[in-house]
């Protein structure tokens, strides 16, 4: 079973997203925000990070570059899931190594097709 | 008074009734959407327990092996429909926000320009107003972009 790493701060976006990966079959982590899943991410391996932008401690910017810089993340799929919409923050993000950049609020089936594609 | 001196410039143009007026309506908005921020999270909690009850039996249904019946997958789009829509209180949550940081700006710079030293509440320590636009650009509930790079 894939493990997918979900995160956002606020805990109903943590409970749709973790809803819609785990009724696609997804063994989901749920981290609070960057910092926490930087240090979930430190102790074992997942198959693909979803993660928020706007989000205390650390965003979802700064984590995608933290993870590539870690070898167990170089080509693990990192998408940022978000209301940000601009282009200068989805070419921040795509810099930074992100896989791909979904606005919020996002479709369930729509989610799931994006995961299954960029997933190994 | 120079003419030079922006801040005495807005206070010369600013009476001072005007400007408590504006700073307490400033304010009470303010006060008027952390409160509608409460209610809007109270609301959202029974909404997403009644959802998580409605998930969790069809969970507990499909589970025991129970054929996937026409009615079953009907039950589901109607629950993944509900993900999208429940995901208006974090768009809710951030625009609330960050509107009123704004408003407890300009109420602190008013009070800060206009009211000065008059301010019986003492001098305002003004906020940065974000420079980051507004992150919730959505106006409506449809579902989001998906780039991939």
């Amino acid at each position: 079973m894939h493990s997918i790493l979900a995160v956002d701060d606020s805990a109903s976006m943590r409970q749709m997203v973790s809803f819609t990966l785990k009724s696609a079959g997804y063994n989901v982590v749920e981290a609070v925000d960057g910092q926490d899943a930087w240090e979930k991410a430190g102790g074992r391996s997942f198959d693909l990070v979803l993660t928020d932008q706007n989000m205390p401690r650390m965003d979802g910017i700064s984590l995608t570059k933290k993870l590539r810089e870690n070898p167990q993340f170089k080509s693990t799929p990192i998408l940022i899931l978000t209301t940000e919409s601009s282009d200068q923050m989805k070419q921040a993000g795509r810099a930074a190594g992100a896989t791909g950049w979904l606005v919020k609020p996002f479709d369930p089936n729509k989610l799931i097709e994006v995961i299954q594609k960029v997933i190994r | 008074m120079s003419f030079d001196d922006p801040v005495a410039n807005q206070s010369a143009v600013m009476p001072l009734l005007f400007a408590a007026d504006l700073q307490d309506h400033l304010m009470t908005a303010s006060t008027d959407l952390e409160r509608l921020q409460r209610l809007l999270d109270d609301a959202c909690l029974a909404l997403i327990e009644g959802f998580h009850s409605s998930a969790g039996q069809l969970a507990e249904v499909i589970d025991r092996g129970h054929e996937i019946t026409p009615e079953l997958q009907e039950v589901r789009h109607k629950l993944f429909k509900a993900v999208t829509a429940l995901q208006f209180q974090d768009m809710a949550t951030q625009l609330i926000a960050h509107t009123n940081q704004r408003l407890r700006s300009c109420a602190d710079q008013i009070a800060r320009d206009a009211l000065g030293a008059d301010d019986p509440d003492g001098a305002a320590v003004v906020e940065n107003v974000p420079l980051k636009p507004n992150p919730v650009t959505q106006d409506e509930m449809d579902a989001g972009s998906v780039e991939l790079f």
